[in-house]
């Protein structure tokens, strides 16, 4: 069999599609709003769509060629060029197309001999297409704002944003003061009362800590790894506004004043937009399954045999049949 | 039939025409509104501002999960997504059970064996590729001997190198990897975590280790590359400086060598030709780090090279992996001695091919970098999920028994912030260390010109980094006489033990001889080195080994110090580096053995020092001063 690379087809239009995009900006939006054009533009697809499906099956000259896109030839190349770091030569390209040739004769020589019949492999592939197909419709359905934040609304929970606390501490280093840590930083307590957060006595009273002395806006999560977790239990137990401690951290010990706490809340819909409609095309795309399947799965009755009993062991008679029921809502069994 | 199947088309299509209607309406709307000024969002948590002298960060750069087929074949249900959850400390489901971290870790890279990446999980799925295939019916059998068969299969088509056509078909392959990669794009939260594409590239000629992990500064590429397609680094390398090309920046890293019979430090090539000037700039230009500690031990050295060490027997594994043949060589398995051998190569070729800065990670085969000792929950699926099992077995019939297996290591970077830019730019300068599995922090500098007491200024991190170099730099030529002062700086885990000392490795290489020595440069307590051998006598011990416990009331929150050597000789080529000592806390298995109130396990020891190491300083003498 000889191969004859088809003439890119969809060159032309790209050049006429820029063109009408950079002259006729407003005439373009006119008709893309025109009714007679979607109905034009669903009649191409839908007969492209009967032509992709009847390939091969219909007439005797379609199911005599074979047909590779320019695309097919391109992927072709850059599968091998993401395996062999270099262009293919020409004998490797037309082996690779003669692979693909053969793959498509023996596919469709053996759809003709009737092989996708009762094949559980072929039946399980096509059984997972149709739940893509379920899916990519939930997909190909942009959401609107309006959608996205009523659902936001009655999903909220899910997007809450953690408290965060801005202070700033004084340290108390057991390597300095060994067991006196604590002590000392009770003391300096009273008599750093009333003093204003960032006052030189307050500085002086406290050994110097080796990373920050103040904190600005942070989650306790993340106040957690740098400090321990008995740190962050004892700072959310804190009133804002004064010095108060001691509270203990993997370093030792601390005197803390807590400036603000940003409590936690759900954010407002216009902060996480992207991230809901991500969540959104989730569970759309579960949604549309679980549907579609229900759905389908409602047109069929399900026949089981009765669980063998010690008495159907002696009697010859084949166990009555038992209907079960479609299931309620979860998908495929 | 075919009218069925025309009436869903066209819904579908209709459906499909008409939203996008919608759609272009929508997005006019809201630039108008925009432009409108009607408010930009907000960002909902304030990213932390970048701190250009650096902040430590720690993450796993060594992970696996169900994508290998190993960690399958152990039960290992975990997937990428559950290892990105559990890093940032999220409870996920491992063997059955909840498991979560105490501190989560700040990146990861999840590095699943690219040999059937993926793939092998879909043998058991009964809608999959392999359905009602011979392999759906072993892997799924519940005859564990049939599976077990299956397994043995699988495996063994790895360790002899011969792929099994049906476990590597392109599309196949290509749809695994593509799902495998978006995951680490998914979960990147810059400012917060940052995942990397990575994938490990398993190669092991006769069972001797060079297996290497490759990890992606940010997209990953179009495939991985296998030990099927070469089991030579240097091909490897050519994979690496092709994706380069492409735009996508990318290191490997060289892992256990110390179960490499010698082959990761070889002065041979894999074909067994002497290395080259040539081969030693590629080397470097594609694998800036090496891994020094993993489940499967440490690389740094071992007590039969370094007889004057006595912290170097930690976390030994000496199997080599997957086998109970012991390794024969120490020579060429580790980086200490490879920093001497990479000097001596220097001074023939011109180039160090061991020029190696260091990082670490697990190597879990369970989808959790459980690093956390107190809070270790196995590593291996079902071949360490029984702690009574564990607890009790010394021997295994291949290579070491589980409880031989550590609770793992992290990288430590110095970064500006946690991104994927700053945090790969570490790695790509060294600003890197290496830790047993704790989050110790440590930082290393050097100069000639560093006033002394700097480090009682509160500043000096600042003039640390303007008059001098950080680990991983190089020192530049000696100014004035003696020898170069380090500025060593380690804080505790705030959930791990007190630090005992701060150490400096010296490795010396003269005329093509090499020789070490460690100084104890920083340490806690007022104990006097010893007069004839400059050794800091040991810290006391607060473990009690019976409830697993121990008290930070001896060893430091900090060391601080600095360090000059006292021994500097110009003409030679010396790598500096840092080790740091916790005070010896339970080890995982003290822990299992406390939870069970049995003895711990004899094989390995009950309590045991964690420790980091930095990346190397380097001096190299120039022409004149040699």
């Amino acid at each position: 069999m000889s191969v004859s690379p088809i003439v890119p087809i969809e060159a032309q239009p790209v050049i006429e599609r820029s063109r009408l995009g950079q002259d006729f900006p407003s005439t373009l939006k006119c008709w893309l709003r025109e009714p007679l054009l979607h109905f034009l533009v669903l009649g191409l697809v839908v007969f492209a769509v009967y032509g992709y499906m009847h390939r091969g099956r219909g007439g005797v000259e379609s199911s005599r060629q074979i047909a590779l896109t320019l695309d097919d030839l391109r992927t072709m190349e850059s599968y091998f060029e993401s395996q062999w770091h270099r262009p293919p030569t020409p004998e490797e390209f037309n082996a690779m197309v003669e692979d693909k040739v053969r793959e498509e004769v023996l596919y469709r020589e053996a759809l003709a001999m009737g092989l996708d019949k009762d094949d559980t492999i072929v039946k399980r592939r096509m059984a997972q297409k149709m739940q893509f197909l379920a899916e990519d419709v939930a997909a190909a359905h942009e959401p609107s704002t309006a959608e996205l934040k009523a659902w936001f609304d009655k999903n909220s929970s899910k997007f809450a944003l953690p408290s965060r606390y801005s202070f700033r501490h004084l340290y108390f280093s057991p390597d300095r003061r060994g067991k006196n840590a604590q002590e000392d930083a009770a003391k300096a307590l009273v008599r750093i009362a009333g003093q204003p957060e960032d006052s030189k006595l307050v500085a002086s009273l406290a050994d110097q800590f080796m990373f920050q002395d103040y904190y600005g806006d942070r989650a306790p999560e993340a106040l957690a790894k740098e400090f321990g977790p008995q740190f962050v239990v004892a700072l959310e137990k804190l009133q804002p506004g004064s010095w108060q401690g001691p509270i203990e951290s993997g370093y030792g010990w601390h005197l803390v004043f807590v400036d603000t706490v940003i409590p936690g809340r759900i954010p407002a819909f216009e902060e996480m937009e992207p991230d809901v409609k991500t969540a959104w095309l989730g569970e759309q795309k579960a949604q549309a399954w679980h549907k579609a399947y229900a759905d389908m799965r409602a047109k069929y009755s399900v026949f089981l045999p009765a669980p063998p009993d010690k008495q159907s062991a002696s009697a010859p008679t084949p166990p009555p049949k038992k209907q079960i029921p479609a299931p309620s809502g979860e998908g495929p069994l | 039939m075919v009218k069925r199947v025309w009436c869903a088309v066209l819904v579908l299509v209709l459906a499909v025409v008409v939203q996008t209607g919608c759609t272009s309406k929508q997005k006019t709307a809201e630039k108008t509104a925009d432009s409108a000024g009607n408010g930009a969002p907000q960002s909902a948590e304030a990213r932390p501002p970048r701190n250009p002298l650096r902040n430590a960060y720690f993450g796993d750069l060594h992970l696996h999960t169900s994508y290998s087929m190993d960690a399958f074949a152990f039960s290992t249900r975990t997937t990428p997504e559950d290892s990105c959850k559990y890093a940032m400390g999220e409870t996920v489901e491992y063997m059955g059970k909840p498991v979560k971290r105490i501190a989560p870790l700040d990146f990861l890279a999840v590095t699943d064996h690219a040999e059937y990446l993926g793939v092998v999980r879909e043998t058991i799925n009964p809608n999959g590729p392999f359905a009602n295939t011979e392999w759906y019916k072993m892997m799924t059998s519940t005859d564990p001997k049939v599976s077990g068969e299956a397994f043995k299969k699988l495996i063994g088509s790895t360790v002899v190198n011969k792929p099994l056509p049906e476990f590597t078909d392109p599309k196949l392959a290509q749809s695994a990897w593509e799902q495998y990669a978006a995951v680490a794009d998914k979960y990147y939260k810059p400012g917060k975590f940052t995942s990397f594409v990575g994938f490990e590239w398993t190669s092991a000629p006769q069972n001797q280790n060079l297996h290497r992990c490759v990890i992606f500064a940010n997209k990953g590429p179009a495939m991985p590359f296998s030990s099927f397609d070469s089991q030579d680094p240097e091909k490897l390398w050519e994979y690496l400086e092709w994706q380069r090309k492409q735009g996508l920046e990318v290191i490997a890293v060289p892992h256990n060598a110390n179960v490499s019979n010698g082959l990761m430090f070889d002065t041979k090539d894999l074909s067994g030709k002497p290395l080259t000037r040539e081969y030693a700039e590629r080397r470097m230009a594609n694998e800036p780090l090496a891994e020094i500690i993993q489940g499967k031990g440490q690389s740094d050295t071992s007590a039969a090279l370094s007889p004057n060490d006595e912290f170097a027997n930690f976390e030994m594994f000496t199997y080599l992996i997957g086998t109970n043949i012991k390794a024969k060589s120490a020579t060429g398995s580790y980086l200490r001695q490879a920093y001497g051998v990479g000097q001596a190569l220097q001074q023939k070729l011109g180039v160090n091919p061991f020029k190696y800065g260091v990082e670490a990670g697990t190597d879990f085969h369970s989808g959790v970098s459980s690093t956390e000792p107190s809070n270790y929950v196995g590593s291996h699926g079902n071949q360490d999920s029984d702690p009574r099992a564990v607890v009790t077995a010394t021997e295994s019939v291949s290579g070491e028994p589980p409880t031989a297996i550590g609770s793992g290591g992290l990288t430590g970077v110095w970064a500006e912030e946690n991104t994927r830019e700053a945090i790969f730019s570490a790695f790509k300068r060294k600003e890197t260390f290496g830790t047993s599995g704790v989050r110790l922090k440590v930082r290393v500098f050097a100069s000639w010109k560093y006033p002394r007491g700097l480090t009682k200024n509160p500043d000096w991190v600042k003039t640390a980094y303007a008059d001098g170099v950080p680990m991983g730099g190089d020192l530049s030529a000696p100014s004035g006489k003696g020898g170069p002062t380090f500025l060593l700086h380690a804080v505790k885990d705030p959930d791990s033990g007190n630090l005992d000392r701060i150490q400096i490795i010296k490795v010396t290489t003269r005329k093509g001889k090499s020789q070490e020595k460690i100084f104890d440069a920083v340490w806690s307590g007022d104990r006097k080195p010893d007069p004839r051998t400059g050794k800091v006598p040991p810290v006391s011990n607060t473990v009690d080994v019976k409830t697993a416990t121990y008290t930070n009331n001896i060893g430091s929150v900090e060391l601080l110090g600095e360090w000059t050597d006292p021994e500097f000789d110009p003409s030679a080529n010396v790598t500096y580096y840092a080790r740091v000592l916790e005070i010896p806390t339970p080890r995982w298995s003290t822990y299992w053995a406390a939870k069970l109130n049995m003895p711990p396990n004899p094989a390995v020891p009950a309590f045991e020092q964690q420790r980091a190491w930095t990346s190397p300083i380097w001096y190299t003498p120039t022409n004149g001063a040699r």
